[in-house]
């Protein structure tokens, strides 16, 4: 019995050891080949994208609780005001829902000085209030969404929409479309999707968080926007997924590029992004996105900073928080509300990413 | 009898002795100070000015003045005009003003008096000064949720039965339009309005107004003949903070004003504001060319709220003149 | 009719007119006011409110602790700025400023409240924070909104120092009081009420403004006292979480808008109260 015990003792030890060695921290587990690093005492400063807010809200409250002497404050100024504070180096990180244009990487040094990465992705769903019409029911063809939102389709009974919607009886309504009046990566990402489904609009209106919008009224805010099909008959909108799903709205079916009509979910917009793998800032579009499940109007959002860190602590504390949050241990707190988790190819080349960035010559991401 | 508003300063005498002396470097020590105070504000505006002016070149320089009446708004292809955001910060503010301004005038005419329903003044004053420090976004999304549906079913409808051969108030009707956000501005500006208003009415001595009434004046013609003319300089205060509260308010006209760039003579369309479109868009706009566009607009607002001023000034002025003088 | 009659008419329709305009002002105020209080009493009854920081969605629980230490410091700061500045232009306004330069002081002081609050916001950041000077900072916020509540404290100050009788400054004047001592201690007490009243309206604007405050006090999660440093505050909390859709932080933003309005009126009667003790 002594001896079977005594034999025991080094198998127990080199289990310890083994569950101790890959990090200092308690309660992370190396989950897919992440090691999530224990960070310096910092006290960071991000800003940017209001899509981003409750996911980054949850994760850094989460990530303090993890590292207590690292604060991460983060303030949704929108994506534009991100890029402007790292153009002016009052924050440590930016997010933006559309990565950096040229002029806009010119102004911070040049493409090669500033290093972006997809952290999370998002997909958009057309709300609507139709008498009779629960969610799901409608049935939306790109062609239906570019008419309606360019004003050539104007009431519910259009032949177009009912020849789509068989089942349904639509009333005779004229169709009150809501759009967003503040510039915003959704609007970004809807166009995005109507330039690549429709000529007309991408000659007309084309891509931008602001277009000049050819019918319907504005309101700011996903929240305004559906407040306002909540209580208008006959309205039609495009809101994000977690607006619909967290204040059950009635959101339409769309039509993806394999010709499914799937109703938008956040594993529909992993789906769009699975099917492409090589993701890059100037080219990052994954709307109309092949796959069966695809949601077909979805896109990623980014985190950037620079790739010289001045701050040798700061930056790495930045880089580690990034890496926290692309792992699964970050991205958790996307799941529970309503973002669709980064496909693990996607967060892979985040990782190598990362690893260029640098501090007085060193890389500072030395895990793997 | 003497109006407060008109008399000149009585300035003290020349003196000599040594502790006049003392007393007279007090004096312009004092002076000195309260008109380096009026300097300092007209340096910070300058700085203010200056902090529009440097970024909006850009848009100055590639638009030039078309800019101003130029009705485009489109940022994917750089089309710019300034024209429907003006008419829209101009319609929306007189309408509030139109509303504020009686209904405020009267109500602090209630106020600031005696009358039998004196427990009603201590709290309803409260209950207006509390109104200004709500928060626009909140007013913003009470218009939102409960305003609009109450004006596109109810409020509307009825004013086109009662005037429709007017072209202001055609159908088709929608909840967020230019009257609602009128409205809300209306909301918005009366505490000012009253709360300034009531003061400056309470100032009025009463030996005028006794005087009047034993003359054999009404309480309404003492009101229109002495107490108006006696606060015109105050009401007329009162009066301008409230517009330019009006004229620069954002967020809560922007949740009721459908942020729809166009210029059409029906009150139940929706339209824009310069200051609406600046919030809209400010903290997306990144670049010299789209950020300078939403300064210049900034510029432009400057501009109307001067002539605007200049307007506003001379109506009161007008509104509240002493009769025959 | 007699001429008398119509007079008496017309007075009585005034008196009507005017007892209806109260009640058309009265109604939004009090309903507004209403919708506040009853969206706001549950997310302020729930515990933790007052004394937590914030949670996010998915932690249950959660307050406005750092918010409203916020809010009080950077509206004190703002307040210690733009209440003396403002009552000395109002003073020079009134007592000296019958000139070309009084005039354009008032008219510029018109212009500035007609400007859209985040360009003070604008105005500040780029004075004091892209040249880091104090980067993000209370401060910073402090001077975005010292600059809006400027002008309604001067005009104010100044309306109420013209109403005080001529009297008043002829007495003291006739007692071989100089002048500034005239002023300071004999008009600027009789005018103490208007003073007060807009140095609390320009207070009550301040403590709801969100947009200057975006781009300069930024907004801290975490608990800050440090006024050099980003700090939150109530009116930020409240437009960050009336617009999500997740309902617990919705309570909170709207008993943050409760809490924002029982600060103003606290505000409002300890001001009235001293008022009054003073002219005593």
């Amino acid at each position: 019995m002594k001896r079977a015990i005594l034999a025991m003792v080094p198998a127990v030890g080199i289990l310890l050891a083994a569950c101790g060695s890959t990090s200092n921290t308690p309660a992370s587990s190396p989950a897919a080949g992440f090691t999530i690093p224990t960070p310096p005492a910092a006290n960071l400063i991000g800003a940017g994208s209001t899509f981003d807010y409750p996911f980054f809200n949850a994760a850094f409250y989460a990530y303090n609780q993890k590292f207590s002497d690292v604060t991460v404050n983060y303030q949704s100024i929108g994506s534009g005001g991100g890029i402007q504070q790292l153009t002016k180096k009052t924050v440590d990180f930016g997010a933006s829902d559309v990565p950096l244009k040229t002029s806009e990487a010119d102004a911070m040094g040049g493409a090669d000085a500033v290093v972006q990465i997809p952290v999370t992705l998002g997909a958009v769903s057309l709300a609507y209030n139709l008498q009779g019409v629960g969610n799901g029911q409608l049935k939306l063809t790109p062609d239906l969404i570019a008419g309606i939102f360019l004003g050539s389709i104007t009431t519910w009974n259009d032949p177009a929409i009912t020849a789509v919607n068989s089942g349904l009886s639509l009333p005779s309504q004229p169709i009150n479309v809501v759009h967003r009046s503040d510039a915003s990566g959704t609007t970004y990402i809807f166009t995005d999707y109507l330039s690549n489904v429709s000529p007309e609009w991408k000659t007309k209106i084309g891509v931008g968080k602001s277009v000049s919008w050819k019918t319907g009224g504005g309101q700011k805010g996903n929240e305004a926007v559906a407040a306002y099909i909540k209580q208008t008959p006959g309205a039609i909108g495009y809101v994000e997924l977690a607006y619909v799903v967290q204040t059950n709205m009635t959101q339409a079916r769309l039509k993806n590029a394999d010709g499914n009509f799937v109703l938008p979910s956040a594993a529909g917009a992993t789906a769009a992004a699975a099917a492409k793998p090589n993701v890059t800032p100037t080219d990052f579009s994954i709307v109309n996105a092949p796959g069966k499940d695809s949601a077909p109007i979805a896109g990623y959002s980014w985190a950037m900073l620079y790739k010289d860190q001045t701050d040798k602590t700061k930056g790495q504390a930045t880089v580690d928080l990034l890496y926290w949050l692309i792992s699964p241990d970050g991205q958790q707190y996307a799941a529970n509300l309503n973002y669709a988790k980064l496909p693990d190819n996607i967060a892979k080349a985040d990782v190598a990413t990362l690893k260029t960035v640098t501090s007085g010559g060193t890389a500072l991401l030395t895990v793997s | 009898m003497s109006q407060a508003t008109a008399e000149p300063r009585v300035r003290p005498p020349l003196v000599t002795t040594g502790r006049q002396r003392r007393w007279l470097h007090g004096d312009q020590l004092f002076r000195g100070l309260a008109v380096a105070s009026g300097v300092l504000l007209l340096l910070v505006s300058a700085i203010f000015l200056l902090a529009l002016f440097i970024p909006a070149l850009p848009s100055i320089t590639r638009f030039g003045l078309p800019f101003l009446w130029g009705r485009d708004w489109d940022a994917v292809h750089l089309r710019f005009g300034a024209l429907p955001f003006i008419y829209g910060t101009v319609v929306t503010s007189a309408i509030g003003m139109l509303i504020a301004f009686p209904v405020g005038l009267g109500a602090a005419l209630f106020l600031a008096e005696e009358s039998r329903l004196n427990w009603i003044r201590a709290p309803l004053s409260f209950a207006v000064e509390l109104l200004a420090g709500i928060p626009s976004v909140v007013i913003g999304l009470w218009a939102l949720f409960i305003l609009t549906p109450i004006m596109r079913d109810d409020v509307e409808p009825f004013l086109n039965h009662l005037f429709g051969f007017l072209p202001f108030f055609q159908p088709p009707f929608s909840g967020t339009s230019f009257l609602t956000a009128g409205i809300v501005l209306a909301i918005m500006v009366l505490p000012i309005l009253i709360a300034l208003s009531r003061d400056v009415i309470r100032a009025v001595p009463r030996s005028l107004q006794e005087a009047s009434l034993a003359l054999g004046a009404t309480r309404a013609e003492t009101t229109w003949s002495v107490v108006l003319p006696y606060a015109r300089v105050g009401i007329t205060g009162a009066v301008l903070l409230a517009l330019g509260r009006a004229l620069g308010e954002t967020i809560a006209v922007t949740m009721v004003i459908g942020n729809t760039p166009q210029i059409t003579s029906r009150l139940f369309a929706q339209g824009y504001t310069l200051a609406s479109v600046i919030a809209n868009e400010f903290t997306e706009a990144v670049g010299p060319i789209l950020q300078g566009v939403l300064f210049e607009i900034g510029l432009v607002l400057v501009l109307i709220t001067i002539v605007v001023n200049v307007i506003a000034r001379l109506m009161v002025w007008q509104f509240t003149k002493p009769e025959g003088r | 009719m007699s001429r008398l009659r119509i007079r008496e008419a017309v007075d009585r329709l005034v008196a009507g007119l005017v007892v209806l305009a109260l009640m058309l002002a009265a109604t939004p105020v009090l309903i507004l006011l209403l919708f506040v209080v009853i969206k706001g009493l549950p997310g302020m009854l729930a515990p933790g409110f007052f004394t937590d920081l914030p949670h996010p969605q998915g932690v249950p629980g959660g307050g406005v602790f750092n918010a409203i230490l916020g809010t009080l410091i950077i509206i004190g700061f703002a307040s210690l700025a733009a209440v003396p500045v403002g009552v000395l232009i109002g003073v020079f306004l009134s007592e000296y400023g019958h000139n070309r330069l009084g005039d354009t002081v008032r008219f510029v002081s018109d212009v500035l409240t007609g400007m859209p609050s985040i360009a003070f916001g604008i105005f500040a950041y780029t004075v004091l924070v892209a040249t880091h000077v104090v980067g993000f900072s209370a401060i910073a916020g402090s001077a975005a909104l010292a600059v809006l509540m400027l002008p309604v404290v001067l005009r104010s100050t100044e309306t109420a120092l013209l109403l005080v009788p001529n009297t008043f400054r002829e007495a003291g004047l006739a007692l071989g009081a100089p002048q500034w001592r005239v002023t300071l201690q004999i008009v600027v007490p009789a005018a103490l009420g208007g003073i007060v009243t807009g140095a609390l309206l320009s207070m009550a604007r301040a403590v709801g403004e969100t947009a200057p405050l975006l781009f300069t006090a930024f907004g801290n999660e975490f608990l800050q006292l440090n006024p050099f440093r980003p700090m939150g505050a109530l009116s930020l909390t409240v437009f960050k979480n009336a617009l999500v859709p997740y309902a617990n932080l919705q309570d909170q933003a709207w008993a943050a808008a409760l809490l924002l309005v029982l600060l103003v009126s606290i505000t409002n009667i300890l001001a009235r109260f001293y008022v009054r003790r003073i002219q005593r």
